[in-house]
């Protein structure tokens, strides 16, 4: 007797849960969002927006993800069949709310909550939370110098690329507020980073230019972006795998080349 | 030495920029500075960069998914970071520069080792990424029919 009024109190909150499906869908997709915002596989989105459909009650569900768009038909209990399409402007890379928008998910697939609830969560998971300026300020400096000694330079090459990396970090906070086009923004970053090593060795701090400016372009070099890609060609999304690869080999090829430029037009090196 | 030490940094520091939080930065920075030891190890028997590099990229992916799956967290917040070290960094700046100069045999040199470096690094996530995938779809399957197996033998007892 008890089950069964545990069972109708299951139904019961599966259907009221689906009191709004638009709604519902909506903030799955949302979900989505984040985490192809923060730069997840296309594999991890579809997965996981699939298991939300199914932990809400959707009937069934189809979704299609490509890097820039995702689309989300939903089939509910009742046979009425419904779409919805997000689109995705710009692809970043946040690890941290992939992690948490994963968390998230697993969270409510074990335990949908009502729609209330998970717009509250979501608009959480939306706030994000990053490292304070002065701290990634820092690391860029601190990465710069790590790399520039990894690749044969000397502690004063350090000191050197140290310096350009802060030059470069406030360069890119710079040009992502002023919307500049992204490959473009780290061809003119890389430029701009080569001649302040320019300047740095004319100073006297740092010997080798080319150690030095190879320490900063790491910060530069899609890596993320490539890794993906070939995540994602391996896990069958060819189509998105491919726009990212081919993206990521475009913009190395821009960061590879604005140093280069500025260099020979400085004459020599 | 010293070398290790940096892709220790180098690892974390570039977690740090891709807003990985807490503990995790200290077993990105590990897994770094493994995937240099590897790479320099596999330098060392086989005497060419393209086996070091492939033997690194799969020992950092299998060390990334495994770890990934015991701290429940995303497989590429840990393996993208993990592989910074290995990026050829240096030789695609190198052949930008003997292009911009004018200088074709260098250039087709760099470019040649640019290629095999990252077609090295591409093979290996591609190889450990599939057959990781592959063991633990193997393994969590196993798992599931023992535990199920279990539950039979105690409901008989």
């Amino acid at each position: 007797m008890n089950q069964t009024i545990q069972v109708n109190d299951m139904e019961q909150t599966k259907s009221n849960l689906l009191s709004a499906p638009d709604r519902v869908m909506a903030c799955i997709l949302d979900i989505g969002e984040v985490l192809l915002k923060g730069g997840a596989e296309i594999m991890r989105v579809e997965d996981t927006l699939g298991r939300l459909c199914r932990a809400y009650g959707f009937a069934s569900s189809d979704v299609f993800t490509v890097t820039s768009c995702i689309i989300l038909t939903a089939r509910l209990p009742a046979g009425d069949v419904m779409t919805q399409t997000r689109r995705v402007p710009a692809r970043g890379t946040d690890l941290d709310s992939v992690a948490r928008a994963n968390a998230l998910s697993r969270r409510l697939c074990a335990r949908p909550v009502p729609l209330e609830e998970m717009q509250a969560e979501i608009a959480a998971l939306r706030q994000g939370r990053s490292y304070p300026t002065w701290l990634q300020l820092l690391t860029w400096g601190v990465v710069s110098a790590a790399f520039s000694l990894f690749f044969g330079g000397t502690a004063m090459d350090a000191c050197a690329a140290f310096c350009s990396g802060l030059v470069l970090f406030c360069a890119m906070t710079l040009g992502s507020r002023l919307r500049i086009n992204s490959i473009l923004l780290s061809c003119l970053c890389s430029g701009l980073t080569a001649l302040t090593v320019a300047l740095l060795c004319a100073v006297g701090l740092g010997q080798h230019h080319d150690k030095i400016i190879i320490g900063n372009i790491m910060l530069l070099i899609p890596g993320m972006a490539l890794t993906t890609s070939l995540r994602d060609v391996i896990n069958g999304d060819t189509l998105s795998g491919m726009m990212g690869f081919f993206e990521s080999i475009v913009k190395a090829m821009a960061v590879a080349i604005g140093p280069a430029v500025v260099l020979k037009l400085l004459g020599g090196f | 030495m010293i070398q290790t030490i940096t892709s220790f940094i180098g690892a974390a520091g570039f977690a740090l920029v891709f807003n990985v939080r807490g503990k995790k930065l200290i077993w990105i920075g590990l897994g770094g500075a493994l995937s240099w030891i590897v790479y320099k190890l596999g330098l060392e028997l086989s005497g060419s960069p393209f086996a070091g590099l492939l033997v690194a990229t799969i020992a950092v992916v299998a060390a990334g998914e495994i770890l990934a799956r015991r701290i429940r967290v995303p497989v590429i917040m840990l393996m993208v970071p993990m592989l910074i070290p290995l990026v050829p960094g240096g030789d695609l700046y190198y052949t930008m520069r003997y292009l911009i100069g004018d200088d074709n045999e260098l250039f087709l040199e760099s470019l040649r080792s640019l290629l095999m470096q990252a077609g090295a690094i591409a093979v290996g996530v591609i190889v450990a990424t599939s057959v990781m995938t592959n063991f633990f779809a193997f393994y969590y399957e196993r798992k599931r029919k023992l535990e199920q197996l279990h539950v039979h033998i105690t409901m008989d007892t």
